[in-house]
């Protein structure tokens, strides 16, 4: 982890309106860092994700840094109905506006290519998304992320309902993409004794704060104390 | 009869066929992969529904609010007055349609059980304005039945104007449109607004419905919006793909449709919707043989 932070929130307010779901956050994210977010449902993740991201700006304090960023999906959100081939799914991460009377133009082909090589998954190229398995479309999804060529990843549920093998393997994925091209990344898991090994730093996000520790300053029981829904006790 | 007989009598009709064929099968294919197909239905039924309540207060709105000075029975015998006037009504109720499917519900569809009652209710209202008209009562039935075979060149110029205009809209904001509708958080991430998108879709939708079933009738939309996108999503293998087939599709189907209404002396719209249905038993043992969703 070297340089300024590519990101920053001091004292930050995150909500929607007028609303705060998470008050006085203090967080940054330096380029090379692999953060993990780890909360129980409903505790304002998606919120935090969405303050990371610059979807909410904050109601109260700041937020520095404005990284080129890429999302990646929950894979169990894409509607198989969509014909895509897994090369046209990789392409629409290329996507950007390109003012009122020009078409945003799809990442091009050799792009996507390298993006899939990235994930070893130029095989499935031509294959629709819906034939892929969990595991191998969470990887196009990473493609799709990198195809863009982000400074910063934020990866929601990456690992949620892949098999065991395939969710090593994306984390570790994951791990590399970060550690060799000094990108930073934010990943939200419940995956946590997996997620505790690849990971820094956890942020927990629970009872409208969101509170930093490093994996292995808490342990596997304090982070599933930390995700235990609200009325059970907490970390 | 002979084909330039035929060409010179049905010359119209024929043309506003082939031209809804052409673009309602491209935003039928956006319909089908939102899971918003059984919009296709219930949209054109609201936008009869409003027509038919054109019709309805025909007599009012002369006397009330005026129509280029026009009697009723003078509005009637105007073709060109009238038809702005029932396409105001047209998308009036097109626009009221929308906007209660906006609030059932857009991202995950709305709920089936609502669709139907807005469906049943816009039928009834159709047959209940249909029957309280005092003017117009056979050409509210001439439409519902699909019988479109009385357009002029003039309508003709209205459907192509409007429908050129929804293709524009669909090559300039086609690629955002099918993003959004895929993965809403990742479009806005990269920048697009989501807002703006789905008022150009709900747009995009509202001039292909209102204009079409006013002009080539609901039951031509029916079969042209929802039937050729689930044959071709069946057939495809990528997006491109199923843009395409949907549109060649559709465009059989009005072309087999169109031979069907004379060679068997059936209405139009019925005639198309059968014909496109015809291409669904293969696609569907395709899509079994693919074991796609």
């Amino acid at each position: 982890m070297t340089g300024a932070p590519l990101i920053e929130l001091r004292g930050a307010s995150l909500g929607y309106g007028s609303t705060p779901v998470l008050t006085g956050v203090d967080l940054s994210l330096a380029p090379g860092e692999l953060l993990g977010v780890v909360g129980p449902n409903g505790a304002g993740k998606t919120t935090l994700l969405r303050g990371l991201l610059g979807l909410l700006e904050p109601l109260a304090g700041t937020r520095s840094g404005r990284p080129r960023s890429a999302y990646v999906t929950q894979h169990e959100q894409l509607d198989s109905l969509y014909p895509l081939t897994v090369a046209e799914l990789v392409a629409q991460g290329g996507l950007r506006p390109r003012g009122a009377w020009r078409r945003p133009r799809p990442a091009s082909a050799p792009a996507v290519v390298a993006a899939l090589a990235e994930v070893d998954l130029v095989a499935a190229s031509r294959r629709p998304f819906s034939t892929l398995s969990g595991g191998q479309l969470q990887r196009a999804l990473l493609a799709r992320a990198l195809v863009a060529a982000p400074e910063l990843l934020v990866l929601d549920e990456p690992t949620s309902g892949v098999d065991p093998e395939s969710a090593d393997r994306i984390l570790a994925l994951v791990s590399r993409l970060v550690r060799d091209a000094e990108r930073g990344a934010v990943i939200v898991s419940h995956d946590l004794p997996r997620l505790a090994t690849h990971v820094g730093r956890i942020a927990i996000v629970r009872d409208g704060t969101v509170r930093l520790a490093t994996a292995r300053e808490l342990g596997v029981d304090q982070l599933l104390a930390a995700i235990a829904p609200a009325g059970e006790p907490s970390a | 009869m002979s084909l330039p007989l035929i060409l010179e009598l049905f010359g119209p009709a024929i043309v506003a066929t082939l031209l809804a064929a052409l673009l309602c099968p491209a935003v039928g294919a956006l319909l089908f992969v939102r899971r918003s197909a059984f919009h296709g239905v219930v949209l054109p039924q609201v936008a009869a529904a409003g027509t038919a309540a054109g019709f309805a207060v025909l007599p009012w709105w002369t006397l009330h609010v005026g129509l280029a000075g026009m009697t009723t029975l003078e509005a009637v015998d105007s073709p060109h007055a009238l038809a702005g006037y029932l396409l105001g009504w047209a998308f009036a109720g097109t626009a009221l349609g929308l906007g209660l499917l906006h609030a059932f519900g857009r991202r995950e569809g709305a709920d089936p059980a609502r669709l139907a009652v807005l469906f049943a209710v816009a039928s009834a209202l159709t047959t209940l304005c249909a029957l309280s008209a005092p003017v117009g009562g056979e050409r509210i039935d001439a439409m519902l039945k699909g019988e479109i075979l009385t357009l002029d060149w003039h309508a003709v110029e209205v459907l192509g104007g409007s429908y050129a205009l929804v293709a524009l809209l669909l090559a300039r904001f086609g690629r955002e449109l099918w993003l959004v509708g895929l993965d809403p958080e990742l479009a806005q991430v990269l920048g697009f607004d989501r807002r703006r998108l789905e008022l150009i879709w709900l747009g995009l939708v509202g001039i292909t419905v209102a204009i079409g079933s006013l002009l080539v009738g609901p039951v031509v939309l029916f079969g042209l919006l929802v039937i050729p996108p689930l044959a071709a999503r069946q057939v495809a293998r990528s997006l491109r793909g199923f843009q395409v087939v949907a549109v060649l599709l559709g465009f059989a189907g009005a072309v087999g449709g169109l031979a069907l209404s004379f060679w068997a002396d059936w209405p139009l719209g019925p005639s198309v919707v059968v014909a496109c249905a015809l291409c669904l038993p293969p696609a569907w043992a395709e899509g079994r043989r693919r074991r796609l969703p």
